[in-house]
């Protein structure tokens, strides 16, 4: 009895804090805070808080200060009690996320059925848009768009760089085995089936795993030329390693974001070791800003906020394609979810002109059609942009 | 011939990453008869210790053994003493095993709140050379896990056969009551026991943590795969923990270059279940007393 | 912690403690209703669904994990296992109501298949086992691509309906969910109070007078895992459309497997209503602490969620049940003690002795050998109906032994051991089960008594041999504690007793089996002169009902008033048997023996 009481007088409590502040307009920021997900969860809430800060600084949304209320979407049964509990109790007018696709997936089961907007900025699997959802938009680029543009470098820039036919090259994907690895690689080899290269295996390992030294051998047993690996930082750090240690030098390892795109996965394996290899991801720092205006300011915002510099691609894709649709919000007449979807919709931007580079242009999937990865290479302890050639900084280096 | 020859060496130098980790475990598990759950977070604690030492002092990884050995004792022993003592009169052996799940998951989040999720890396200190040894290639860290699990393994058999402390861990093993009887300070055995399986653990973090890059998660990985040893390798016996690290070593190696990487731990965990099932007292049983086997 | 006495219902022992569960329980769970109808936030229905959705799966588990005693560490693979079936099934269109029972006939085909082999592993070594399948089950989720979708999981369709168990609204979904927790409140409340739950308890205390007292211990906890994976199943099927999405890594979760076992042992192991208890409280509050102390700092939550176990389980070993039952024992406890300085053993009334009778018990030949130890060497002896026949012999001469081999504890090497059932046939029972099908009942040297268990249900676990109600058993158990001068101690827990009381419960856990065959081992050992004479009047008293007697006894006044035949055995061999007193007469026996003992008896 005592329990129920006190259970409702904090539900009451809750609901209270709710009504308190009105002055503003809520969303929701909804991410994996905490658990094993929760450093890029945070990398990439950070992107969303800094968009909402400028678009306050510049007078707000419709007149009025945004407040974002945090939702911790540590797995799957969470993300949807969170996803419920801001749009329930915490009235937000929409839901800002979540990294993890598989949350994503989640969450925004809840948000269709509850008719409230839900924008993901960062989860890259193909299912999360895939659903025929009215209120899910997706501004990011997918798994696909990254397993697309990984074969397009092949075919483009490593064949020919390497003074290969690419048909010729023996290519390996390895991939952790979760949804994230599983899903580019299974694109990865549609992809290259497409381009009629040969893919001479393709192998799955727990991200978690302590050892890779056998399938490092088996690579090197097979002669593979090309290595695809989607991974997360461990796996990235120990393949890089022990590759390394055992003498097995591929002509080209092409990362697949993830701990590719970390600096400190670089440190760890030693700049050396990781000079040349190439990544396809979000956009990073280093990159022509001449295709990406305003990434300067961007990560000086950054620095001011956090004290440190980004430490991934991240935070730069929420928060660009969080500032695209507040903006657009901004002028719309009301926040009522159908306006939203209709406003959100109406936006077209080209390609050039946001800090990510890529436009924006939603389809009827309400994906972001205009949304891609970029190529990267690893060059003096640095990601740099190499890949497509308009954001490119430097040309691609290959072989010794 | 020669890939055979290196997917061996490799299963070999797997094997003793397992031994030195699963050594502590043993002695924990077949003397304290407490599943320690929280086994992996010391070897993280101890991997964050030895990198923390060598990054801020800038002392050589295996130099700081003096320090997180010690360290991990006492951590080891508090845990016995403060966490397992009070339950050890519990009538069910369930709730020790709780304890020790709060501890891992407190651990693991303590590490998140101090070090963030990012991974940790420890300076290599010259121990990721790779070596050539005619067909094979090793890592000079990896000749120097094999040689201290060795090591590792022979002093503390030893220590348990040899000393008078060794001799009353033993009699506590095989009949706690007797031993109380016979004057034995059974919670001072066990405060002890536990010590020295986390010292061990202390032990193997400095030489792993220059190999592996450090995460909070670590410990998780290898605590299922340490109690697959242990049980493999017979409770309580050292040298069955070594033979039997070898032989996961050497399946995990196997399996993974010719199953498939994403079928290793079904090979593993298969084997593991096949022992439990048909000889629940392990490839190597050891006289200790298994008072949780039924005949 | 595992006080089963508070739980089930007792209509003696006074029904204000009854009441003084009912009312909190049913204000439980009409709150777990009727709060988030009245709040209408989606929210905290979400919430009260969760808790729903744990208590029943912490009930379910708790069948297996706190009746039975075997810690399933891997209980998320029978909740993956609904889930994926009802999943799949609903992608090709099948309802998941039918889905959810396909769900658990196939969970209880895997719950049986995994469990049958690792009964034999107790404590820890069954937790490890039980991890490892799971971890199996994940791996394997995660390759078969095709029927599982691997790492990118299953997604339902989103059909709204009664039909699909997807709803716009909440309130039928918190309404499903509560019926479930209901259902396997129901089943575990059917379970502990029907003679399975004291077959699942009485294995867990003790195997051997389990097996002793006729109890399949092998086949009861089978169906308590299978009846365990169902339920969970059923819940996983559930939370699936719940979710309406699942991955390997969240369905074959070990995290979720200890959580659902957390929350059984932090409202209390054992109880019928423990595990929702413990759900109702920490599903809040994990929730709370999550808002609270999740955004503050990566971790933080996490750690303090650890700590908070740690201290629970320091301090409260007992869980939340624990807690209740010590405050509402105490109360009982007063009331017990004013009743029991007034009642004392009934004498039991002389009848006229049945003569002694045809064999009933044959055997023959026996031998045994343990390694290198001849410890029985081809013994063999007869028993008639109604006779008393005592087995003595010095320390060591393999009476035990004999004892386990005629009643399905030891297989021997060779010989053979027959009994004469009811029906008149002769038949060879081989183990303990048989034998005590057939009618033969034992006591153990070493006293076993179901330690959790009150004194009235230690009895009744006998009773349940012969009949299957409970309220019969009760019956029986009452009556065979009248005669067993245990009255009085019905409710204690068997624990409290002192070692003549646990002898005498020994008995009568046998007697109310009502074995035509008793074979007592050592039932007279350390107990005071007063206890010896009314245990010899016990004897005779069942003997007189024509019951047939093995006795192994030390005290030489019981052999020599009580046997009709002695038998001698010294170093595994029969070395004399006939009449007591010409047995003790014999100088083989005086030499085997030259005890104090014997002196004794012949003073």
């Amino acid at each position: 009895m005592k329990l129920s009481y006190l259970m409702k007088t904090t539900a009451i409590a809750l609901a209270l804090t709710a009504t308190a502040a009105q002055a503003e307009v809520k969303f929701g920021s909804l991410y994996p805070f905490s658990g094993q997900l929760a450093l890029l969860g945070e990398e990439s809430a950070r992107g969303l808080e800094l968009a909402v800060e400028e678009i306050n600084a510049a007078g707000g949304i419709q007149g009025e200060q945004i407040t974002l209320v945090r939702g911790d979407a540590v797995d799957n049964n969470q993300a949807i009690g969170e996803a419920r509990r801001l749009t329930s109790l915490e009235g937000v007018k929409a839901i800002f996320g979540t990294y993890s696709s598989a949350r994503s997936i989640a969450a925004s089961q809840v948000t269709e059925l509850a008719g409230i907007p839900y924008f993901e900025l960062g989860a890259v699997a193909e299912e999360v848009t895939g659903r025929g959802m009215k209120y899910l938009f997706r501004t990011n680029p997918t798994a696909d768009d990254m397993a697309k543009m990984i074969i397009q470098m092949v075919v483009e820039k490593v064949g020919p760089g390497l003074g290969k036919e690419p048909a010729d090259l023996k290519i390996a994907i390895i991939h952790e085995d979760s949804s994230y690895g599983t899903s580019v690689a299974e694109r990865q080899n549609a992809y290259a089936k497409e381009a009629g290269l040969s893919i001479v295996t393709t192998q799955a390992y727990p991200a978690a795993i302590v050892d890779m030294s056998s399938l490092v051998l088996d690579l090197k047993n097979r002669e593979v030329d090309i290595v695809l690996q989607t991974s997360y930082q461990n796996d990235s750090v120990l393949f890089l390693q022990q590759a390394n240690e055992a003498g097995y030098k591929p002509s080209a390892i092409i990362g697949g974001g993830g701990g590719y795109s970390m600096q400190p996965t670089a440190d760890a394996v030693g700049h050396d070791v990781i000079e040349g290899v190439l990544d396809v991801d979000f956009t990073q720092y280093t990159v022509n800003t001449s295709y990406t205006p305003g990434l300067e300011q961007f990560v000086e915002a950054y620095q001011k906020k956090y004290g440190s510099a980004p430490r991934s691609g991240h935070s730069l894709n929420n928060y660009v394609g969080a500032k695209v649709i507040l903006e657009a919000l901004g002028k719309a007449s009301d926040l009522e979810p159908d306006t939203i979807v209709d406003t959100v919709k109406a936006i077209d931007i080209e390609a050039g002109v946001t800090a990510a580079g890529y436009g924006f242009k939603f389809g009827d999937d309400n994906q972001n059609e205009r949304a891609e990865m970029m190529g990267m290479q690893w060059q003096d302890g640095k990601l740099v942009t190499v890949f497509p050639d308009s954001a490119a900084m430097t040309p691609i280096k290959l072989g010794e | 011939m020669n890939t055979f020859l290196q997917v061996l060496t490799n299963g070999i130098m797997l094997g003793s990453l397992f031994a030195i980790v699963a050594v502590g475990l043993t002695l924990i598990f077949g003397i304290v008869k407490v599943v320690n759950f929280a086994h992996g977070e010391f070897l993280m604690v101890g991997m964050y210790l030895t990198y923390v030492l060598t990054t801020w002092m800038g002392i050589h990884p295996f130099a700081t053994v003096i320090l997180v050995a010690p360290a991990l004792f006492l951590l080891g022993a508090v845990t016995q003493r403060f966490l397992i003592q009070p339950l050890m009169s519990a009538d069910d052996d369930h709730i020790q095993i709780f304890a020790t799940v709060g501890l891992s998951t407190a651990l693991i989040n303590l590490a998140l709140l101090v070090f963030g999720a990012d991974i940790a890396s420890t300076p290599a200190s010259g121990l990721r050379t790779p070596l050539q040894l005619g067909p094979v290639r090793l890592l000079s860290g990896q000749v120097a896990i094999l040689v201290a699990s060795i090591a590792v393994v022979v002093v503390l058999q030893f220590f348990l056969s040899r000393t008078q402390t060794g001799r009353a861990i033993r009699a506590v093993a095989q009949n706690r009551a007797a031993a109380q009887l016979m004057g034995i300070n059974v919670n001072w055995i066990y405060i002890l026991t536990f010590g020295i399986g986390a010292a061990c653990v202390g032990v193997a973090s400095v030489l792993i943590a220059p190999l592996y890059p450090t995460s909070s998660g670590i410990g998780t990985y290898f605590v299922l795969t340490a109690f697959v040893v242990v049980v493999l390798g017979g409770l309580g016996s050292i040298g069955g923990a070594f033979a039997g690290a070898m032989i996961i070593g050497l399946i995990d190696s196997f399996a993974g270059f010719y199953i498939g990487s994403d079928l290793r731990e079904v090979a593993v965990f298969g084997v593991f279940l096949l022992i439990l099932i048909l000889k629940p007292s392990g490839l190597f049983s050891s006289r200790l007393n298994l008072s949780h086997v039924s005949p | 912690m595992t006080d089963i006495s508070s739980t089930s219902p007792r209509p003696q022992a006074a029904s204000n403690g009854w009441m003084l569960k009912a009312i909190p329980l049913a204000v439980i769970l009409a709150s777990l209703l009727l709060i988030p109808v009245m709040v209408g936030n989606q929210f905290v229905y979400h919430i009260f669904i969760t808790i729903c959705i744990f208590a029943a799966l912490s009930t379910a588990w708790n069948i297996v994990g706190g009746f039975a005693g075997q810690l399933s560490l891997g209980h998320a693979i029978f909740y993956g296992i609904g889930a994926y079936t009802g999943v799949i099934l609903m992608n090709m269109g099948i309802s998941p109501w039918i889905g959810m029972f396909a769900g658990a006939a196939i969970a209880v085909v895997a719950a049986v298949i995994i469990s049958y082999p690792c009964f034999r592993l107790h404590g820890p070594f069954f937790a490890l086992a039980t991890i490892a399948f799971l971890e199996v089950f994940r791996v394997l989720a995660l390759h078969w691509r095709e029927l599982t979708g691997g790492a990118t999981g299953l997604m339902i369709p989103l059909q709204i309906g009664w039909e699909w168990m997807v709803f716009r609204d909440r309130l039928p979904q918190l309404l499903i969910a509560f019926g479930l927790l209901l259902l396997t409140l129901a089943v575990a409340w059917w379970i502990r109070s029907h003679r399975m739950g004291f077959y699942l308890v009485a294995t867990r205390e003790r195997e051997s007078a389990a097996l002793a007292a006729g109890v399949g211990t092998v086949r009861v906890r089978l169906a308590a895992v299978a009846v365990s994976a169902a339920l969970t199943a059923f819940v996983g099927t559930f939370h699936a459309m719940y979710l309406t999405f699942i991955e390997p890594a969240a369905m074959f979760s070990l995290q979720m497997s200890i959580q659902i076992a957390m929350f059984a042992l932090i409202g209390g192991l054992g109880t019928v209503f423990g595990p929702l208890l413990g759900a109702v409280l920490l599903v809040p509050i994990s929730e709370l602490a999550r808002g609270w102390l999740g955004a503050h700092a990566l971790g933080l939550h996490g750690f303090v969620y650890g700590v908070v176990l740690m201290l629970v389980v320091l301090f409260m070993p007992n869980g939340l049940m624990g807690l209740i039952s010590r405050f509402t024992k105490q109360r009982r406890e007063r009331g017990v003690s004013a009743g029991t300085i007034a009642a004392s053993a009934a004498t039991p009334t002389a009848a006229p002795r049945a003569p002694i009778g045809a064999d009933v018990m044959r055997v023959e030949h026996l031998q045994k050998h343990f390694g290198g130890l001849h410890v029985t060497n081809d013994v063999g002896f007869t028993l008639r109906e109604g006779e008393i026949l005592g087995l003595i012999g010095p320390n060591g001469a393999g009476k035990t032994t004999v004892f386990n081999m005629i009643s399905g504890f030891l297989k021997p090497d060779s010989g053979s051991v027959t009994v004469r059932a009811a029906d008149g046939s002769w038949q060879s029972p081989a183990t303990p089960g048989d034998f005590a099908t057939i009618g033969v009942g034992r006591t153990f040297q070493i006293v076993q008594p179901f330690a959790a268990m009150t004194v009235e249900e230690n009895i009744m676990v006998g009773a349940f041999h012969r009949y299957s109600d409970v309220e019969e058993a009760r019956e029986v158990a009452r009556e065979t504690a009248e005669r067993m001068g245990l009255a009085p101690w019905l409710d204690a827990e068997a624990r409290g007793l002192t070692i003549g009381g646990l002898k005498r419960l020994e008995v009568a856990r046998v007697m109310a089996m009502k074995p035509r065959i008793l074979l007592l081992d050592e039932v007279m050992a350390g107990i005071n002169q007063t206890d010896v004479r009314r245990a010899i009047d016990l004897m005779k008293s069942i003997r007189d009902s024509g019951v047939s007697i093995v006795a192994i006894e030390h005290v030489m006044q019981a052999v020599m008033s009580l046997s009709d035949r002695v038998i001698v055995l010294n170093s595994g061999k029969i070395i004399a048997q006939g009449e007591p007193r010409e047995v003790v007469r014999d100088p083989v026996v005086v030499e085997a023996y030259l005890g104090k003992e014997f002196i004794d008896a012949q003073a």
